[in-house]
């Protein structure tokens, strides 16, 4: 798959059993949509307390950003926040195949996760941190 | 023992003779009006019918296997599919092996094509391998081959020989008559046949027209001649050869299921979808059936089976449908079948073993996409890499740590 940033070929990273796609030159992730469920019910069977109503809730966010194509049906994304106020900007397809986060964009929702913020977000952006814990510097050695 | 079945049999032979009279008749009218001679015409349709023909004698299954762009896989690439394939070839009766195909697509679906039960193939998308587990896929694989063993596939592909012959004559007559008619607004028959032609004419326009916007229509009257009965046939035939109604119909929910999931996905909800999974379908799925009826009323048939024989399933039709559908030629022959119970798994383990068939059909997927696959030496992260990759070294996103590849 292609990165959506800079059209290189992106490596797949599995962890826990749960594959992420990861551009080599850009540290951006994708998170495709099957896998995304997929670790929700990972999440759901062990327990975590994922209620009915607590969604991941993207809001559409207005954004400078260039707006970026979704590596899988190439129709363009939709800039969203993720999590509470001010919430960390991602790019969503508009088909549902996934959610892309820049590189930056992880860092900031790692030190962003509130206590309000639904436990849906807070599992899925912990997965990520925990996925790339070198290449987000949340790794002491990195 | 379903090519007993005459009543199916009648229908299918007048629907070919129809469709067959339908290009006779676009022939006759060509050749009335731009050959001059109604037998060229006829024998021109003859020539496009015969030519597609032998394109679908040597190419056909594999031009829609290509256009759906699906796989086709050993049985040490995807063992439990095939295995589950080989299962339901044994419990039908089917000579030959079908070929078995992946289609790279998370959507769930599964067919059958084919020119014969014995040269006939079988797809199933990755969605459907990673969704079902083996009950499920083994109902929707039984399905599959009962539509190859009720000779389905075969009339298909006939009907959709003859529609395609009529469509291309019906688009091509059309056109050159209407350019011909922009041209200078004088048509060769006029110049010839004086009065008398001018009727004809207007008859061979009319009938060309009627012909153009009957086409599609015509398409969409053999998916429900063909497709509405024999889909209940199949599913009676499934459950015969599973001996296992409910892992069809458990199948069907989840289709079911994630159809309107996927429809509900629209830009302001798509990513949001991941909170509804499949698992507390089982009984929400009810309110989903209003959009599906068909589907509704299989799954319901399947559910009130109370065994696996064509007679259960007969008996379960009538009470859902109040009609009946299994001729009688196959129930006399039946004798009662007990529906076997389900195969030992249990909801906890079912998560647990949809990530491992996920990784599973992934793994086979990267594959046949020629990716590399290392673990880190350091963390032991599973890495996979694009054919294009060929840098000397790769550092782990997990865990820093460098790891020295061999050059391919």
């Amino acid at each position: 798959m292609k990165c959506p940033k800079d059209k290189s070929d992106m490596i797949v990273v599995e962890h826990e059993k749960i594959e992420l796609d990861y551009c080599l030159q850009c540290s951006g992730v994708w998170f495709d949509s099957e896998e995304l469920e997929l670790l929700v019910s990972v999440l759901k069977a062990t327990g975590a307390a994922l209620s009915g109503t607590d969604l991941l809730r993207p809001r559409e966010a207005e954004h400078a950003e260039a707006r970026r194509k979704c590596p899988v049906c190439g129709h363009k994304m939709q800039k969203v926040w993720l999590g509470e106020e001010p919430g960390v900007l991602a790019d969503s397809c508009p088909l549902g195949d996934g959610l892309w986060f820049d590189s930056g964009e992880m860092q900031q929702v790692l030190q962003k996760l509130g206590p309000q913020d639904t436990q849906a977000t807070k599992d899925i952006i912990s997965f990520l941190g925990s996925a790339f814990p070198f290449t987000l510097g949340t790794d002491k050695r990195g | 023992m379903w090519e007993q079945i005459k009543s199916n049999q009648i229908r299918s032979v007048m629907l070919i003779v129809t469709m067959g009279t339908l290009l006779f008749l676009v022939g006759y009218f060509i050749g009335l009006y731009f050959l001059d001679s109604p037998t060229a015409g006829v024998i021109l349709a003859l020539i496009v019918w015969g030519m597609m023909n032998l394109v679908a004698l040597f190419q056909g299954d594999s031009i829609i296997l290509a256009m759906s762009g699906a796989r086709k896989i050993s049985p040490q690439d995807h063992p439990r599919l095939y295995n589950v394939v080989e299962e339901m070839k044994i419990a039908s009766g089917l000579e030959k092996m079908p070929d078995v195909y992946i289609i790279d697509d998370p959507a769930l679906n599964a067919f059958a094509t084919g020119r014969s039960p014995d040269r006939a193939a079988v797809a199933v998308t990755t969605g459907l391998l990673d969704k079902l587990n083996r009950d499920e896929l083994q109902g929707v694989i039984a399905h599959e081959i009962g539509h190859i063993k009720n000779q389905d596939i075969r009339l298909m592909l006939l009907a959709s020989i003859l529609l395609g012959a009529i469509v291309i004559l019906a688009y091509y007559a059309t056109r050159i008559m209407f350019y011909s008619g922009m041209s200078g607004g004088s048509n060769r028959r006029k110049g010839s046949s004086g009065g008398g032609g001018g009727a004809a004419v207007i008859i061979v326009i009319v009938v060309g027209i009627i012909l153009m916007i009957l086409a599609p229509i015509m398409a969409q009257l053999i998916y429900f001649a063909i497709s509405r009965k024999r889909e209940y046939l199949a599913d009676a035939s499934a459950a015969l050869y599973t001996r296992y109604p409910a892992g069809l119909a458990s199948a069907l929910e989840k289709l079911a299921n994630s159809n309107t999931q996927v429809k509900n996905a629209n830009k302001a909800t798509a990513p949001m979808y991941i909170s509804n999974p499949f698992y507390k379908g089982g009984m929400a799925v009810n309110d989903l059936f209003a959009t599906h009826p068909p589907l509704a009323d299989r799954i319901g048939i399947l559910r009130a089976m109370g065994g696996a024989s064509y007679a259960d399933y007969e008996k379960s039709y009538e009470k859902v449908k109040a009609s009946r559908i299994i001729p009688a030629s196959a129930l006399a022959e039946a004798a009662p079948i007990e529906a076997r119970p389900a195969s030992p798994e249990s909801q906890a383990g079912e998560i647990r073993e949809r990530v491992e068939r996920t990784r599973e059909t992934s793994d086979l997927m990267w594959r046949l996409s020629n990716y590399r696959s290392i673990n880190c030496g350091n963390c032991g992260t599973r890495l996979r890499l694009p054919p294009s990759f060929n840098e000397p070294s790769l550092r782990c996103p997990h865990c820093g740590y460098v790891n020295q590849l061999e050059t391919a």
